[in-house]
């Protein structure tokens, strides 16, 4: 890993942190646990599509981890890290399937397999499989999210890519 | 390669049926009245609402040293203070029927309501 990559992969780091504790200060408008625009995942899908994946792994847990602790959600970081996880892991089968211009598929697919994580570990940790009835919303919220988010990310890397060095 | 026009078609049928879900799960919900707060996985209290005559406040303390303040109403429940980063379990309001439950995540706490159980209502007409 070169000394170039290293910055490169801190400096996404650090703007997805960013953008993740400035919408943690928001108020959600549905009081739906899990139910948010999650717009730090585009720079999850962003370097999904211009990183290697061991790369993308990285960024994506030092933002959840570094996240927890900078938006006091210390008690819900095994929430988000199964979230976390589950999406980067089906982004990553995704990311063979689509095209340059489906890249908002892959993120809406890992928006709603992060949402199933996310309720999966909640029930599990309340021990009440009655959180079940937020699963529809949880995935029109993913859906809608994910697509949002995915197409950030598209026309992200569609523009940077006229820019050559990045 | 999968066709773009495949995708969103896809993405559409999802869509729809999962809201087609959610509308059906919320016209699902029926009038309840025993509240039950569960914490960690425990129920911890369970409270028939019919028999609350005048409100009152329950504080719940969490593992973190969180605390959740409960209204018990005549007829609903409600989470009306807390001290978790979301506030999740304060925006969500009162509840009065099963099928919406009142979750705080951070505090590993759910209120949910059920209808009365029929044992429930023949110990009381006993
Ligand atoms: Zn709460």
């Amino acid at each position: 890993m070169t000394t170039k990559k290293l910055t490169y992969m801190a400096l996404l780091t650090a703007v997805a942190l960013i953008i993740f504790v400035i919408e943690a200060q928001i108020p959600s408008p549905i009081p739906v646990p899990g139910v948010k625009l999650g717009l730090a995942n585009i720079i999850t899908v962003f370097a999904m599509f211009r990183l290697k994946p061991k790369e993308t792994f990285l960024i994506l847990v030092c933002r959840i981890l570094l996240g927890a602790v900078f938006a006091g959600q210390m008690m819900t970081l095994l929430y988000s890290f199964c979230g976390g996880m589950c999406c980067f892991f089906l982004m990553l089968l995704m990311r063979r399937i689509v095209t340059e211009e489906q890249i908002w598929v892959c993120s809406v697919a890992g928006a709603m397999a992060h949402n199933l994580g996310q309720l999966a570990a909640a029930m599990a940790v309340v021990k009440t499989f009655g959180l079940i009835v937020y699963l529809p919303v949880l995935m029109v919220s993913g859906m809608l999210a994910g697509a949002f988010t995915g197409f950030c990310a598209q026309y992200l890397l569609k523009h940077l890519k006229k820019l050559g060095t990045y | 390669m999968v066709r773009t026009s495949t995708w969103i078609r896809l993405f559409l049928v999802l869509l729809c049926c999962f809201g087609a879900a959610a509308f059906l799960l919320a016209q699902q919900q029926t009038e309840g009245c025993i509240a039950r707060i569960e914490q960690n996985g425990r129920v911890i209290r369970t409270v028939d609402l019919r028999g609350v005559t005048a409100p009152y406040e329950l504080v719940l303390e969490a593992e973190d040293g969180g605390y959740n303040t409960v209204q018990v109403s005549p007829g609903s429940i409600a989470v009306i203070a807390a001290d978790c980063p979301d506030g999740i379990c304060v925006a969500h309001g009162a509840i009065s029927k099963s099928g919406d439950p009142i979750v705080c995540l951070p505090h590993r706490l759910i209120i949910t309501i059920e209808a009365a159980e029929k044992d429930a209502v023949d110990s009381v007409s006993q």
